[in-house]
């Protein structure tokens, strides 16, 4: 058997699966977020995106990308697939999710930082896991990383260090009806990883 | 004589899941739409005398099609079928009119159930 190095595609019946998939497990984390706050949250259509990893900003449509925001990332591995998750949180969201989440102490750096890392671990943990399980993979999680407080989008993608060039970008825009907080989970693949996830669709594709 | 089931849902995958999904056994004849508004339009067509419905959809989403089954008093019997399982969500759909919400992933057992439940599907 000859190696081909094959060019890494998208077709469109593989985006609209990927989209499904996405669909149901940002799903399973809006729920479990919402019994966390007693709120509602509205569902995006999750967008999906086969970029260079150069050209991550303009993953991020919906982020308002002139607002201060803090990030987390996350990474992940199992079955041979990788990637990174990246949650952007805009820190005008800061004072209503202290308030849904009874939060007692100052709303310093650091009392945000814990709310956002509770947030994410929550939205990161259930989205990656809702989706291993629709394609049968087990994802370990990484310890999640700060990428940084009070930046600027265009900052804060400048300082992950991507070793891959392609990218399979999964975007979900989280508001919650009625206060103020969104926010922005990104879901990276790498390079390698979308040849083995494009099999395991194409076979839920049959 | 054979149902109407109009399969209402934005994405290609989740339309043949939901398809495969229904019972071997039971005479329907299958028509799909990709959003709501294509939904309300076979609707007005009898197409959806029993309509699964997803809910996050362009154009107009599944809430949408559930008022506007409301407001002009169209027959259909709606079952929902969607990944959005907040409590929430479930709430508003059955108060718009929904029959039954049934979580994606579809599977082929629950689909069976809730339509035995409510009578759409009988004898076998």
């Amino acid at each position: 058997m000859s190696v081909t190095s094959t060019a890494v595609s998208l077709n469109e019946d593989q985006r609209d699966c990927y989209q499904e998939l996405t669909n149901v497990a940002m799903g399973q984390a809006a729920d479990r977020l919402a019994r966390l706050l007693d709120v509602y949250v509205v569902l995006p259509i999750p967008k999906v995106n086969l970029i260079e990893s150069s050209d991550l900003h303009m993953a991020i449509q919906d982020a308002e990308t002139d607002s201060a925001m803090s990030a987390v990332c996350q990474g992940f591995i199992g079955s041979g697939i990788a990637g990174e998750a990246l949650l952007l949180f805009n820190d005008t969201s800061f004072s209503d999710l202290a308030a849904l989440m009874n939060y007692g102490g100052e709303l310093d750096r650091y009392g945000e930082l814990e709310l956002l890392m509770d947030v994410s671990s929550l939205l990161i943990g259930a989205c990656i896991q809702g989706i291993g399980e629709q394609l049968e993979i087990h994802f370990n999680q990484g310890h999640p990383v700060v990428l940084g407080q009070h930046c600027k989008v265009d900052d804060i993608l400048k300082s992950g260090n991507h070793q891959w060039t392609k990218t399979l970008a999964i975007e979900i825009h989280y508001t919650i009806e009625h206060v103020n907080i969104d926010c922005d989970l990104l879901l990276l693949f790498t390079e390698d990883s979308v040849a083995k996830l494009n099999n395991k669709i194409n076979y839920l594709l049959d | 004589m054979a149902t109407n089931v109009l399969i209402c849902d934005d994405s290609s995958f989740a339309r043949k899941q939901m398809a495969r999904a229904i019972p071997k056994e039971w005479e329907v004849d299958i028509h799909f739409a990709g959003d709501g508004v294509e939904g309300v339009q076979a609707i007005r067509e009898g197409k959806g005398e029993v309509v699964f419905l997803d809910l996050t959809m362009p154009n107009m989403d599944g809430y949408g099609v559930l008022e506007t089954i409301r407001k002009e008093d169209l027959p259909a019997m709606v079952i929902v079928v969607s990944g959005d399982i907040q409590p929430d969500a479930q709430d508003r759909v059955r108060k718009l009119g929904a029959m039954a919400f049934i979580k994606k992933p579809i599977d082929a057992d629950k689909a069976r159930e809730v339509l035995t439940e409510y009578g759409i599907l009988t004898g076998a």
